[in-house]
């Protein structure tokens, strides 16, 4: 049913089965081309038998400016999951934890200490998925979002920054366990 | 990249505070006073260059241009401005590029003599990026070659690769002339073929080592020898050790073997593909690669299509299924989409294999190998959501006797008595949906005499599941299995357990029983695919009751679940077809179509829409906006978006692919629909259109050689048909999608419109009126010359009626034809007699719009009155009556244009000498009375239908042709289908809100219509 590859530009006219389900955010196309442009490896598309896109990943690999090099929010070399997106079709095939494997691997083999995210704290299911593939919360980050997925009358919501630790962080030194108890601002995250 | 795409470029440090001062505040009368000083004091030409920049920026087109000629006067000198300078000019001339200016010739070659004069400064760099940014590819690959030669071995590879992919572009970039063309690629190619050489030849390669090292370096010459080497060279290197498919997927890069793969498929090597996918298989099994690295359904259907190919086909199939079963013992360490993939790899060489070795004694036709896979594989997989999809192809392959074995022996056993009601369910729903492909797969029909008795026979088949007289599909069939899947639909609703237990099931199934009705009901109503031969009235080939139940239905499904983008997408279409376009349009903006997947699927709604509904244009957001904001955004530079990223970044396929995609977003079908459609609405009330369409920035580059390209993207349609007939979307489109041709043709005809309406500005008063005269008709009869040739070349491709609908085709001919006329009567001296062509074009211009004309007014029989109101007739057919009325002013701006020419002349020159042809005012004449005829025509018909929609009882009429009337269902005559749909919708009072939108939506077409100028 499906084939996994490197994603292309005309995928982007395939994009419907995803991208038509609400939970699917689509963005302009720059912001697509960016990551092809400059992670390829790290944007990795699932497609069916008939050439539609049915998952993605885009990923980057970066670290915080160098500025910022002796604060404490400092991040090292790591990959950052941007977007990861199933079609509704395509679920429970496990084809989100194959994508997010693709992209771990293309994290090893660009010597990443870590790959991390963001998650809103109320999506439940998405915060199991990634403990359930060695992720764990590093930090909250308070407000992180604008508007909060299912309370109207609150104004923000605080995301989870999960983290992986990759090959390179043999002694693990990148994640924490408690990290529920680090809280620290949006203006603290690059 | 240059400074000043961030403002104004910052000055040398140097200068005076003052001048600095008046530059970064735009006073550029001070800015031109200051800089003259210092220029006279201190002797400095820099001073010469803020003069001129700052003049540039004054409203007086002298000063504007004079920068231009100092750069030209640079250029062709030879001479090299410092970089400060070369920066000011580029500032000072940012509006000029790509219109007065090409920056190829100006600004370029200034960079590249910079860059060669200054190769080891980092602005060398700069200079690389702003000729990129500007896409002048002959610059930036001189400044690459530099770089390359100045940086040679250095551990930054990039210098080397961007020297390769710029020569590359360049070569197959039509900036390239074609005497330099061969030598680029043949450079290309021979610079990889060096570097791979250097990778083969070398024990540990070194990244300061001129070989390929990367994914990307390596894909890179892949896709150079693919474009300029020979096949031969192709698969020799493939086999290489080192930098061959095999070799590289160990290392764990799949991209080349993904793309080898497809190149060989293109050259049917199919041993070859056989061998590649065999080991790739195989390093899976052995630990080469992660097991499952390259176990996608896309490779084991390349491995058993190249197996079936081959000559020794037996066993190159038994080793196919040797590796199959060798992946199935391990499958249980693979992931859920692996475990299906090898399940679905497990039918396709199923299918592949001869009957004689799937089933070589025969044995039980029926119960064959095939149909046996396709019962393992539902086993697992009935209940989830792309089931059906992923057998549908198979099932409808197999013969008559193993289908019929599938549906009534192996289906049923999937479960047993005792299992749960949902799962129940969602395997009768699969079973309807898999009942409704096998009516769409001619094996269910056998042939039979066409002719009994020397009556021909209206069914020449007979279906074989029902024994029925049949045409394709079986009528009967479809009628069953509507009245059966309403059935399941109404144990659903019927059973709280089953109730309770859909929010666990992957969707539910009432959904797919709705599609399964709708898609029959749509069928028995007689809709066929809308080619180009449709009738453009629905009504006239597809029989109401049965089109309108099936909305109905699937509109009250909507409202049961409202995420589901297919049945959305469904009832949209559906919507465009009856006219009801507003409320089409409430159902189309949940969808939230915008940003970058407007191109694909904007076409879906937007395509046409002009003809049905102008009057959307009127709401208070332009209706266009977004599309046209994307298109503006994402092209607004000449270079393809993000394209620097991608070369800092070292991602050389990336550039390629990017390069490949920007081009076909610029030559897309989409955005050429994005300018006519609302052109045409603009022009409908009276509006003005901002520029001709040939100016527009977006259509720039555009002429008949261009390949405009269809990317609509299908994807969103549930089809349940068989590949033995059109998709279900072909069925549902107004007429033929989005083409090349359709394009061209609206694009030419809207250059016409341009032309006939030009009207020179008020304060043009030239001085020397006979010249302009004879300018302005010189122009005039080599633009109508043009247009008449390229309207007509695009009408005669063989390939064009079938991409037209019977209207567009009537307005595009009576355009050609007009032009032809137009140039005729314009060129014709008064004295000369009148070349007999021009009666012959009239007489087929009035042939041709009298036939659009009767077609759309002639009264409906009696027949058709009795099945649908006539006013039904003309709501789902406004796209003829908006080609009427295009056609109709076509006609009589052309008229009015060419009575104009001669009134003009005569006032011009009173000897008369220069005015037209007697006959030629007499036929022009003629055309506008027949135009104005045929626009009153048009009004009058908008104010009975407005009228007949005014009028009460709609409700009652509606719901008659849905239901019957009471007397039908008094007398009950009431149907076995119209109950069954009466029964899931909830009867006639349950739709009496749904009748209530649809005459609304009409109404509020018809409104915008009234408003629609017919002048």
């Amino acid at each position: 049913m499906a084939n996994f590859r490197r994603f292309r530009p005309d995928d982007l006219n395939k994009l419907s089965k995803c991208n038509l389900d609400p939970f699917t955010e689509t963005y302009e196309l720059g912001f697509y081309l960016q990551y092809y442009a400059k992670w390829p490896s790290l944007f990795q598309v699932a497609e069916d038998q008939h050439g539609n896109i049915i998952g993605y990943i885009m990923g980057k690999l970066e670290s915080s400016p160098d500025v910022y090099r002796f604060s404490e929010h400092y991040l090292p070399w790591h990959a950052h999951i941007t977007a990861v997106t199933v079609a509704p079709e395509a679920r429970r095939l496990g084809i989100g934890k194959l994508l997010t494997e693709q992209l771990e691997m293309a994290a090893d083999a660009n010597n990443a200490w870590f790959v991390d995210l963001f998650v809103r704290v109320s999506n439940h299911k998405a915060i199991a998925f990634y403990k359930s593939m060695g992720y764990s919360v590093f930090r909250v980050v308070k407000d992180y979002y604008g508007e909060h997925s299912s309370d109207p009358t609150l104004s923000s919501e605080d995301a989870y920054d999960m983290r992986k630790p990759m090959k390179r962080d043999v002694k693990k030194e990148h994640i924490r366990e408690d990290g529920e108890k680090y809280e620290v601002t949006p203006a603290d995250v690059w | 990249m240059p400074s000043y795409r961030f403002g104004r470029p910052a000055l040398r440090a140097n200068v005076d505070v003052q001048l600095q001062t008046a530059f970064s505040d735009g006073n550029w009368n001070a800015v031109i006073r200051l800089a003259a000083k210092r220029a006279a004091t201190l002797k400095d030409p820099y001073y010469e260059v803020i003069k001129v920049c700052a003049e540039a920026q004054l409203d007086g087109t002298a000063e504007k241009v004079a920068v231009l000629a100092v750069i030209d006067e640079l250029v062709k000198n030879k001479k090299t401005p410092d970089i400060d300078t070369i920066e000011l000019y580029e500032w000072a001339c940012r509006d000029f590029f790509d219109y007065e200016v090409e920056y190829a010739d100006t600004l370029g070659p200034l960079r590249v003599r910079w860059a060669k004069a200054n190769p080891s400064s980092p602005l060398a760099l700069q200079c690389l990026q702003a000729c990129l940014e500007r896409w002048d590819l002959v610059s930036a690959q001189q400044i690459a070659t530099t770089l390359d030669k100045t940086y040679a071995n250095l551990a930054d590879r990039r210098y080397m690769f961007w020297n390769i992919t710029l020569t590359f572009l360049l070569s197959i970039s039509p900036q390239c002339t074609d005497a330099s063309r061969k030598v680029y690629s043949l450079l290309a190619l021979r610079q990889l073929e060096r570097a791979a050489d250097v990778t083969e030849n070398s024990s540990k390669l070194e990244s300061t080592d001129r070989g390929l090292l990367t994914e990307e370096e390596i894909c890179l010459y892949y896709r150079v020898l693919s474009s300029h080497g020979t096949k031969e060279e192709y698969i020799s290197r493939l086999r290489s050790s080192k930098l061959g498919a095999i070799s590289q997927l160990k290392e764990g890069r799949k991209l080349l073997f993904c793309e080898s793969l497809n190149a060989l498929e293109g050259w049917a090597e199919w041993d070859l593909i056989y061998n590649l996918c065999r080991e790739a298989l195989t390093l899976g099994l052995e630990g080469s690669t992660s097991p499952f690295a390259v176990c996608d359904l896309q490779i084991w259907k390349k491995f058993a299509l190249a197996a079936s190919k081959t000559t020794d086909l037996e066993s190159a199939l038994a080793e196919v299924q040797t590796t199959l079963k060798e992946y199935i013992d391990i499958k249980d360490k693979a992931s859920e989409m692996y475990k299906k993939n090898l399940s679905l790899a497990l039918l396709e060489t199923t299918f592949r294999l001869p009957a004689t070795t799937s089933n070589p004694d025969h044995d039980n036709a029926g119960l064959s190998p095939r149909v046996v896979q396709i019962g393992l594989f539902l086993d697992q997989y009935f209940e989830r959501l792309s089931g059906f999809d992923d057998i549908k192809g198979y099932v409808a392959e197999l013969s008559f006797e193993e289908a019929k074995t599938l549906m009534e022996e192996v289906i049923p056993k999937i479960l047993d008595e005792n299992a749960d009601k949902a799962r129940k369910i969602v395997l009768k729903a699969l079973e309807c949906k898999l009942r409704y492909l096998l009516s769409t797969c001619p094996q269910t029909l056998s042939a039979e005499p066409n002719v009994i008795d020397g009556e021909t026979k209206p069914k020449p088949f007979r279906c074989r599941l029902c024994n029925n007289p049949a045409s394709l599909p079986c009528e009967t069939c479809l009628k069953k299995l509507t009245t059966e899947a309403s059935n399941t639909y109404k144990q659903i609703t019927g059973d709280q357990e089953i109730l309770d237990s859909l929010p666990r099931l992957d969707r539910d199934p009432r959904l797919d029983l709705a599609l399964v009705m709708g898609n029959s009901l749509l069928k028995l109503s007689g809709l066929r695919p809308r080619t180009s031969d449709a009738g453009q009235s629905l009504w006239r080939d597809v029989e109401p009751g049965s089109f309108l139940q099936a909305v109905l239905l699937l509109d009250i499904q909507l409202r049961e679940t409202p995420g589901d983008t297919q049945l959305r997408m469904l009832l949209v279409q559906l919507y465009l077809l009856l006219g009801c376009v507003s409320y089409a349009y409430q159902l189309w903006t949940p969808l939230d179509v915008k940003r970058t997947i407007q191109d694909s699927l904007s076409p879906l709604f937007f395509d046409r829409i002009c003809t049905l509904s102008p009057g959307l244009f009127r709401g208070t957001r332009p209706l266009m906006e977004p599309l046209r904001s994307f298109y503006n955004h994402s092209l607004i530079d000449r270079s393809p978006v993000r394209i620097w990223d991608a070369f800092s970044a070292g991602s050389y396929t990336s550039i390629l692919d990017m390069v490949e995609f920007d081009g076909n977003l610029r030559r897309s079908c989409t955005l050429m629909m994005t300018l006519v459609e609302e052109r045409r609405a603009i022009r409908c009330y009276g509006g003005k259109v901002d520029c001709e369409i040939e100016e527009h920035p977006l259509a720039e580059n555009i002429d008949d050689s261009t390949t405009l390209v269809a990317k609509t993207d299908y994807g969103p349609f549930a089809n349940l048909e068989s590949l033995h007939g059109p998709p279900i979307h072909e069925y549902l489109r107004l007429g033929p999608g989005l083409s090349n041709e359709r394009s061209h043709l609206a694009f030419l005809s809207e250059q016409y419109i341009d032309l006939l309406s030009y009207k020179p500005p008020k304060d043009y008063r030239p001085s020397k009126t006979n010249e302009v005269a004879l300018r302005d008709r010189e122009y005039t009869l080599e633009t109508l010359s043009r247009l008449s040739n390229s309207l007509t070349d695009f009408l005669h491709k063989p390939t064009t009626p079938s991409r037209l609908t019977a209207p567009e085709s009537t307005y595009y001919t009576v355009l050609s034809l007009l032009s032809a006329a137009l140039l005729i009567a314009l060129s014709t001296p008064r004295t000369e007699p009148v070349p007999d062509t021009l009666s012959l074009l009239m007489s087929s211009i009035k042939s041709a719009f009298g036939s659009l004309r009767t077609g759309f007014f002639s009264s409906p029989s009696a027949q058709q009155k009795q099945r649908i109101p006539p006013a039904c007739q003309s709501l789902a057919d406004m796209h003829t009556l908006s080609h009427v009325r295009e056609t109709a002013l076509a006609i009589k701006h052309s008229a009015t244009f060419v009575l104009a020419f001669h009134e003009k002349e005569l006032a011009r020159d009173r000897s008369g000498r220069s005015g037209l042809h007697r006959d030629v005012i007499a036929q022009m004449k003629a055309l506008n009375e027949l135009a104005g005829r045929a626009l009153v025509e048009v009004k009058g018909h908008m104010l009975k239908l407005k009228e007949a929609l005014g009028e009460g009882g709609w409700l009652d009429r509606l719901l008659d042709l849905v239901f019957g009337s009471d007397e039908e269902q008094q007398g009950e005559k009431e149907d076995e289908v119209t109950r069954a749909v009466s029964e899931v919708v909830g009867g006639r009072a349950a739709a009496e809100e749904w009748a209530g939108k649809v005459i609304e939506s009409w109404r509020e077409g018809v409104k915008g219509w009234g408003m629609v100028r017919m002048e």
